[in-house]
């Protein structure tokens, strides 16, 4: 079982390198991957479409920013961010807004495991922990 | 002492024959003194009555009397008396023994007793020195336990102070955060708001 389950993670991770173009997820590259368990139906293919989904998720999101903000943010400081992020993680990033009220003003920067925030939220947070 | 009476006895019962004697003596010396001498004796024993050969067996009679009584009476109890005094003598001196051992005796009880009274005061001086010494341990270490006791008393108040005042601390800061985070969602215009999200996009992107 153990060795089934250590088989169909290391096709799982075959699979997702495949997917890779230029370090990054190529759509095209997915279908091919998809079409191919489709037609072969390898053993544990439910488990296998699992695993792969994680790792494409988990690189889709290294490749993400997720900026939970609170009031207006313009697009023109979304591509400063992207731009930022791309510099630092040397690979393409793209930023995604998502209003977040909780936060009362500034942003909230979610690449990966990565976390970035400068809100009021977090300010009033770390004051209330300090005292 | 009873061979002097036998002997006096003896003397008693040969007195008669010594006085025989004795008179025979002074008229052996008055014929001697009248120049009668070899018929005086025998005129004398005429005189009494002394036939020698009766006189012989008197004198064989006597002895063998006196041998047989001092063979069969006297000498058996001349050995009883010597006994009975030979046991009084030896009683006399186990007497002086068993004194002189009761003496040594009541010597070495009343040492023993002395030895006693010694050792009885030496263990009960000891016993009073220990329990003194029990009780000023028993006492030094309820102080202890008692200032320990305290010590922690006093520890956990401080504690609990601590923990209260940090628990009333964290519930101020809690509050007056709520507080702030309800004002700031009512006070801040979006011109705020994107004014600090204009400085924190320059903040995230510059680090």
């Amino acid at each position: 079982m153990a060795s089934g389950k250590k088989q169909f993670q290391r096709l799982a991770r075959q699979l997702f390198k495949l997917s890779l173009v230029d370090d990054a997820v190529s759509p095209e590259r997915v279908g091919g991957v998809l079409a191919y368990v489709e037609r072969h139906h390898p053993a544990h293919a439910r488990a296998l479409l699992q695993s792969y989904h994680r790792l494409i998720a988990a690189e889709l999101a290294r490749g993400r920013a997720d900026v939970e903000h609170a009031g207006a943010v313009p697009q023109l400081t979304l591509d400063a961010i992207a731009a930022a992020m791309t510099k630092r993680y040397q690979r393409p990033v793209t930023a995604a807004a998502r209003r977040n009220d909780a936060l009362l003003a500034g942003l909230r920067i979610r690449i990966g495991d990565d976390v970035y925030e400068s809100s009021v939220a977090a300010q009033l947070s770390a004051l209330g922990a300090s005292v | 002492m009873a061979r002097a009476a036998f002997f006096i006895r003896i003397t008693v019962m040969l007195s008669p024959l010594l006085l025989l004697a004795e008179a025979t003596g002074h008229v052996a010396e008055a014929s001697a003194a009248h120049g009668e001498a070899g018929s005086g004796i025998t005129k004398i024993f005429q005189d009494f009555g002394i036939s020698w050969p009766f006189f012989l067996a008197q004198v064989l009679n006597f002895s063998l009397v006196a041998f047989i009584l001092w063979k069969f009476a006297f000498k058996p109890v001349m050995a009883t008396l010597d006994e009975r005094q030979k046991k009084i003598a030896d009683g006399l001196r186990y007497t002086e023994e068993m004194q002189a051992k009761l003496a040594a005796a009541q010597q070495e009880s009343s040492t023993i007793v002395h030895n006693s009274q010694v050792e009885a005061a030496r263990i009960i001086d000891e016993a009073r020195r220990a329990a003194k010494e029990y009780l000023d341990k028993q006492t030094r270490e309820a102080a202890t336990q008692a200032n320990d006791l305290l010590a922690k008393a006093r520890q956990a108040v401080e504690l609990e102070h601590k923990k209260m005042l940090a628990e009333t601390r964290g519930e101020i800061a809690r509050l007056v955060v709520a507080t702030t985070e309800r004002v700031l969602a009512k006070k801040l215009s979006d011109a705020d708001r994107a004014a600090y999200n204009d400085a924190a996009a320059h903040e995230l992107t510059g680090v």
